[in-house]
């Protein structure tokens, strides 16, 4: 497969390391010679220094041959229009990314009209990842697979005496539930029965909602178990706007604080029900005046990933139950497990997943990015003519890096075990470590080439 | 540095090393030379040292900046330390240092030699001795990065510091299949050439030893009087158009096979490097018409073998030039720094550089007229960055400090300047023969044995591009960290 990726800022790079392990060529086009020389460093993908507009560039590369085109540039229209050149010249699939709230609205007309396949939306996905976050009723972030049969939930285990020092075989109350992770100080470990817990880890625990449910409820105690009613949003952006929309459908109080007057004015305008302040969201006296302390949750969603961040902290430390941070750079992303919030969404991750879950086709039903893009969450419905059917996962021999977490069958979640064998349109949960990604091509029907088809077809 | 991943690289590319041999050994079996044994014995302690250091469990996997450095750095030179062995072990030279310097000129595709009697040389060395100039010539870690795409990450950095011309760029996604595509390009034109010398009547063996000198741009013969031992005109006239062809850049032929036609002649460097080949077989033409020659076909046909085989940097030659008129001496003399295209498999500073030189003069004196105009240097319509700019001035201007230096240097010898020069200048830009005492029907065995160390280094300086071994010989670089 080959893709092109127009735009190589923070998701554009990401998407080419992504895109780099799934084995996929990628060709990166920038106007900026300095982003794409760095970029070369480290990965090998094919850099090419144009304006993602020039149609001649595009035949020069030959677009045509071209299965996938991101537009990714700091512009929705330059995207827009880069995809629907790209599909014109024969390239078969394109991705724009458009945050513009006013063109969301059509969105569906714009794709039918102009030939863009799938459409990605940073500053909403984020939105919509908080939202789910804030709506449930405990505070360890989530994920949810096979259409919420299953979940995933990150659990900060200090202080836990339940858990802290002990090993894993030797926990109770886990029979239904699975322990696919630990992060420890930034690495992640991949654990079996005698592996010890310390304090400070963080386990990452997949099950049966229900399970998940219970167990969260024995753990309850130390958390806060009330409904989110009221929610302070710090920075006006797309994604404060999206997210605010968004909770105020739920009957949620909302208060946003945004620095720029114009922007309060607009949102105001756009927003009912929403509480729109005029302030700088760091100042203390401000956030106090509107009791930040009687919030039960704060987001901080500014486009500082330190702002958002700080003010997260203070805001843990004024008593909110929920804190979320949006952070968009990868680099403090072994810190912030150690900081007191309680989720740190990553829009360029969030985004990563859903363009991956596009490419990886029909039967990948999902795919979370997770631990900083250093592992992933898919959620795969197996096709009928797998060689690996009816084998137990003993004799599978899977990479060490990756388990599969969950199998749903006729609406029932199996947790596996050594000898559980896989079936036909079984759905299964695999968690599985960036390093081990190749090993998860068993899941898929593969197609044959020999040396001299590989070596021609690309030219 | 990272000293595990380096020592692993190096390994995979002995065990390439190693099996790259094998062909000589079997003509030397075939042959039943003296060389057998020393074949046999290179090979087997190329490919044990290759094992150890591969196999070896290391934990690091990307390669940084520096380590490519070091991993070309000193495969070249490991690989040129090993590569020596049969020719010292077999007896075709006296001492180590003479092997040494003849496989460095081998590999750097200099084709400057030291074997005063070459003609009694047993076949498989002469095989070897020529293969290097076909393996050095696109760049042995190139080749190795075609065979073990494992390396992954950091490739880059390899191909990079091996590649020849100020800015190296792939022309397909991924690094294998960019060393996939040189490679493939590379033996079609080198089959091409063998297929063409054996109908001009050359003998099969013969005609593979002359197309390494000839695509590789090295320059080994295994006649004494070089290509001027075969008096076809055929034969000088398609060793002439193959190493013009072998001086462009390979990636403009990857176009053009792809269909691009008009791009090969849109390219401003394949323009200028055609230009300059024109201009001076026309000048060496009329020069040797008049004064020497006195018949239009033999002066044309020797100059454009001369001008051809000198921008290029291979070294081959039909007549001692040395004997030609000055003003055709100071030419070629002019052409060994001017040199062939980059991303080429030629030597010299590459076309390219005296290009963007050209514009920044022109630049310089456009300033003087227009003081507040702002005048991009642009090459193919695109603007050159200042960073780049910045490393072609400092490249050219080291290029000319090496040369200076390493005259003085030479000039200890007690020769005549014009051959301590002309020995500098064509063993730092891979060309092989000089003048005067370094001439095309001369040798470097006179040389004493530091003076050979200093030119087998200028050799590596400059197949690569000087600031990969420089940055190796820097002390800030021998510090150990991770």
């Amino acid at each position: 497969m080959k893709a092109m990726i127009v735009g190589a800022g923070k998701l554009g790079a990401k998407l080419a390391e992504f895109f780099v392990a799934e084995n996929i060529d990628v060709t990166v086009m920038d106007s900026n010679t300095k982003v794409l020389e760095r970029l070369n460093e480290h990965l090998d993908v094919l850099t090419v220094t144009a304006n993602g507009i020039d149609i001649k560039m595009m035949r020069d590369l030959n677009v045509e041959t071209y299965d996938l085109l991101v537009g990714s540039t700091e512009n929705d229209e330059t995207n827009t229009l880069i995809c629907t050149l790209a599909k014109k010249l024969g390239c078969k699939q394109t991705i724009a990314r458009i945050r513009n709230p006013e063109y969301m609205q059509q969105i569906d007309f714009l794709k039918a009209e102009l030939g863009i396949d799938h459409i990605i939306n940073p500053d909403l996905a984020t939105a919509i990842a908080m939202e789910k976050y804030l709506m449930k009723s405990y505070s360890f972030y989530t994920d949810d697979f096979a259409s919420g049969k299953v979940q995933m939930v990150d659990f900060n285990i200090s202080n836990n005496e339940e858990f802290a020092g002990k090993r894993i075989m030797d926990l109770v109350g886990l029979e239904h539930l699975l322990i696919t992770a630990i992060s420890r100080e930034g690495s992640i470990i991949i654990p079996n029965g005698s592996t010890k817990l310390i304090d400070g880890d963080i386990i990452h625990i997949i099950g049966n909602t229900k399970e998940i449910e219970r167990f969260s409820h024995r753990l309850g105690e130390d958390y806060h178990r009330k409904l989110v009613s009221k929610v302070m949003i710090l920075g006006g952006g797309n994604v404060g706007y999206y997210l605010a929309k968004r909770l105020c459908k739920n009957k949620i109080q909302v208060t946003l604080i945004e620095q720029d007057r114009q922007r309060c004015q607009e949102l105001s305008e756009q927003l009912d029900n929403v509480l729109i302040i005029h302030g700088d969201g760091t100042d203390i006296h401000l956030l106090e005046e509107e009791a930040l302390s009687s919030m039960d949750a704060f987001v901080g969603v500014t486009g500082f990933d330190e702002e958002n961040l700080l003010m997260a902290l203070m805001a843990k430390q004024s008593g909110v139950g929920k804190t979320i941070a949006k952070i968009s750079r990868s680099n403090y992303i072994n810190i912030i497990d150690r900081l007191n919030i309680d989720a740190a969404i990553n829009p360029v991750y969030i985004t990563a997943s859903s363009i991956l879950k596009y490419i990886r086709g029909g039967k990948v039903v999902s795919v979370s990015l997770l631990l900083g893009g250093n592992a992933e969450v898919t959620e795969i419905i197996l096709d009928n003519d797998l060689p690996l059917l009816g084998k137990t996962l003993m004799e599978l021999d899977l990479p060490k890096g990756m388990i599969i977490g969950a199998i749903v069958r006729d609406n029932d979640v199996i947790i596996p075990k050594g000898s559980t064998t896989l079936m036909a349109n079984d759905r299964i949960v695999v968690f599985c470590l960036s390093d081990d990604l190749s090993g998860l091509k068993i899941f898929f029907k593969t197609k044959k080439g020999g040396f001299l088809s590989e070596l021609w077809n690309r030219s | 540095m990272n000293y595990g991943i380096v020592l692993k690289v190096l390994g995979s590319l002995l065990i390439v090393l190693g099996f790259l041999m094998v062909p000589s050994y079997i003509i030397a079996l075939v042959e039943s030379g003296p060389d057998r044994t020393p074949f046999l014995l290179t090979i087997t302690l190329t490919l044990a040292i290759g094992l150890f250091l591969f196999l070896k469990e290391r934990k690091e996997k990307s390669i940084s900046a520096k380590d490519g450095l070091a991993i070309v750095a000193l495969g070249w030179v490991v690989a040129s330390i090993l590569g020596a062995l049969p020719l010292y072990l077999s007896g075709v030279t006296e001492n180590y240092v003479d092997a040494f310097f003849e496989i460095v000129s081998g590999f750097t595709t200099t084709g400057a030699t030291i074997l005063t009697d070459i003609e009694s040389m047993p076949a498989g060395i002469a095989f070897w001795r020529s293969f290097t100039h076909w393996i050095g010539g696109m760049g042995i870690l190139v080749f190795t990065l075609a065979l073990l795409p494992a390396l992954g990450i950091g490739g880059f950095q390899i191909f990079k510091a091996e590649a020849p011309g100020p800015v190296a760029g792939k022309i397909a996604p991924r690094l294998k299949d960019t060393a996939k595509i040189l490679y493939i390009t590379y033996i079609t034109i080198t089959l091409a050439e063998v297929i063409l010398l054996v109908i001009g009547g050359m003998s099969i063996f013969d005609a593979f030893i002359h197309t390494f000198g000839t695509v590789g741009t090295g320059g080994f013969s295994n006649k004494a009087d070089s290509v001027g031992a075969y008096s076809s005109s055929y034969i000088h006239v398609v060793i002439s158009v193959f190493m013009v062809a072998s001086g462009v850049n390979f990636a403009l032929y990857y176009s053009f096979f792809r269909g691009k036609v008009t791009d090969l002649f849109k390219d401003e460097e394949f323009r200028l490097y055609l230009g300059i080949i024109a201009l001076a077989t026309l000048a060496i033409t009329v020069d040797l018409w008049l004064v020497s020659y006195h018949n239009l076909f033999y002066s044309l046909r020797d100059a454009f073998f001369q001008v051809s085989s000198i921008i290029t940097s291979t070294g081959y030659g039909t007549a001692d030039f040395n004997q030609w008129p000055t003003f055709t001496k100071g030419i070629l003399l002019l052409l060994m720094f001017i040199g062939a295209s980059a991303g080429s498999t030629g030597g010299g500073m590459k076309v390219i550089r005296i290009l963007v030189m050209l514009k920044l003069i022109k630049r310089e004196v456009g300033k003087l007229y227009h003081p507040r105009a702002v005048m991009p240097v642009k090459v193919n319509n695109k603007v050159m960055n200042n960073e780049t700019i910045a490393r072609i001035n400092s490249f050219l201007a080291l290029y000319m400090v090496l040369f200076i230096v390493s005259t003085l240097i030479i000039s200890l010898e007690q020769i005549d300047l014009i051959s301590a020069g002309t020995a500098v200048a064509a063993t730092l830009g891979n060309i092989g023969p000089g003048l005067e005492l370094v001439g095309p029907v001369e040798n470097y065995a006179f040389f004493s044995i530091p003076s050979k160390l200093w030119l087998s280094l200028l050799m590596l300086l400059g197949r690569l591009e000087l600031f990969t071994i420089i940055a190796l010989i820097a002390p800030k670089n021998w510090r150990i960290d991770v």
